[in-house]
């Protein structure tokens, strides 16, 4: 019976192939649970995002460049404000960060993808948790293989680079939720 | 007021810039007209210059919209940012009610899909299409996540247009000596591409043009120099059927039934490349695929 499970198991594994979910598979990884935790703060932040996101003004499609500026600046004040006082590894906890690290490190490796991640790196630049993503500076590629090989994020939600450090970009208010130094080699 | 009218309207409205010379490709059974810029958002002279170029070729080549391929605004997008790189240079086009549809690149704030004059109805990725037989599909490169891969098959594989026309940032093929080809973008792309029947790939990031030999069937072009050039940076490839880098330029393609027309346009309004090229039937795309494997 045990031999007839196996078989199944590899026959699956071996149809399913690379269309595997990302989500599935980190699921079913010896991971799973700092996953699962980092997907519960993950949506712990979305709701708060959520929240502030409703109160005026609202970010929505406007014929003026300066009201959609508005309102990025007022959704960050807003999540800054009700996230006050928060700490470098709020999101990316001392469990969960080198998790994340062992994720990238493969894909961090290849000559192909540091290549790509260093083609659109923005100048040296400091940046703080619950501060601003630098607004004159390029955002960071994140090559698909690299995206593939991490937790999928809520919309608007985004994992960029600066340096070799792993950032948590808030898109809609242009914030940067969290952070792990040196994520990659 | 009919499109004959416009073009006149705004060719007696140009001032400084005649229409480039040439600028009438062949046009038996037309479909549609556009125009391309790319990395355009600089807002210095050279923008201008090339925005003037392109405004006096309507005149003589009606096109219908223009797609844009990223860095639509460096450096900032503040309300000054919106003025002076884009709505100041494409004033005329943008009074006469013509249509801008974008596409983010690696120096664009997320939050530009809001803006409404970029067409992109709040979305990093969305595909519009603006003829019965022609689809556009508008592509976020520089973040290629699995929604945004699960969306492109499940839209490819509801459109039944004949022509399949993808544009995005950063090229999938390219001989620039400073970024070049974007081979992980190549990767998980490209098989999506040759599964659904894309005929055609606009890209900017790089500063030059650059038309490439046909890649299994598809026909890609880099287009990333109405704002910005980086002069002398094609290292001419094997991939390399005509390059560009001397000069910032636009482009003005027709689809028609069979085939893509296409010029080149510099900003001092010289036609530096034009074909009528052929459409690949996807026999031949197939074909094309296998022998390439």
């Amino acid at each position: 019976m045990k031999n007839i499970s196996t078989v199944l198991i590899m026959f699956a594994l071996a149809v399913s192939g690379s269309t595997v979910h990302a989500q599935e598979k980190f699921e079913s990884s010896p991971d799973a649970r700092v996953l699962g935790d980092f997907k519960v703060r993950i949506e712990k932040y979305d709701q708060l995002r959520k929240k502030a996101d409703d109160s005026a003004p609202p970010l929505e499609k406007s014929n003026s460049g300066a009201k959609i500026k508005d309102a990025q600046n007022g959704l960050a004040e807003r999540i800054g404000a009700a996230r006050a006082g928060v700490k470098p590894g709020e999101i990316f906890t001392p469990e969960i960060a080198p998790v994340f690290k062992r994720l990238l490190r493969p894909e961090a490796r290849q000559q192909q993808t540091k290549e790509a991640m260093k083609d659109d790196q923005p100048a040296v630049v400091s940046f703080k948790v619950n501060g601003p993503y630098p607004d004159k500076q390029p955002v960071a590629t994140v090559p698909p293989n690299v995206l593939a090989a991490l937790p999928q994020l809520p919309k608007d939600i985004e994992y960029r680079f600066i340096e070799k450090h792993l950032i948590l970009r808030d898109a809609r208010a242009n914030l940067i939720i969290d952070y792990i130094p040196n994520a990659i080699p | 007021m009919s499109k004959a009218i416009i073009a006149l309207a705004l060719a007696a409205a140009s001032i400084g810039a005649s229409a480039p010379q040439g600028v009438a490709p062949p046009s038996k059974a037309e479909v549609l007209k556009f125009a391309i810029i790319g990395d355009s958002g600089t807002g210095d002279s050279a923008q201008y210059k090339v925005a003037e170029q392109l405004i006096a070729s309507r005149a003589t080549f009606p096109y219908e919209f223009v797609i844009m391929l990223g860095d639509n605004l460096y450096y900032g997008s503040g309300e000054k940012d919106y003025r002076k790189k884009f709505e100041a240079p494409y004033k005329r086009l943008l009074d006469s009610g013509l249509k801008f549809y974008a596409t983010l690149g690696n120096h664009d704030n997320t939050n530009e899909k809001f803006y409404k004059p970029f067409n992109m109805n709040g979305e990093r990725f969305y595909t519009f299409r603006p003829k019965p037989g022609v689809r556009f599909f508008a592509l976020d490169s520089n973040y290629m996540d699995k929604s945004q891969t699960d969306w492109l098959e499940k839209e490819l594989a509801a459109s039944g247009s004949d022509w399949k026309i993808a544009f995005f940032h950063h090229p999938l093929y390219s001989s620039g000596g400073t970024h070049g080809s974007d081979t992980k973008l190549r990767e998980q792309l490209e098989p999506v591409f040759l599964k659904y029947g894309v005929d055609a790939v606009f890209s900017g990031h790089e500063h030059f043009y650059e038309r490439i030999k046909p890649q299994k069937g598809i026909y890609y072009f880099v287009s990333g120099g109405a704002g910005k050039v980086r002069k002398g940076d094609v290292e001419k490839t094997d991939l390399t059927a005509k390059a560009f880098d001397t000069g910032y330029h636009f482009m003005l393609v027709e689809l028609a039934k069979d085939t893509l027309n296409f010029q080149v346009v510099t900003d001092q309004g010289k036609i530096v490349d034009a074909a009528a090229l052929p459409r690949f039937s996807d026999v031949d795309k197939k074909k094309m695929s296998t022998l390439s494997q």
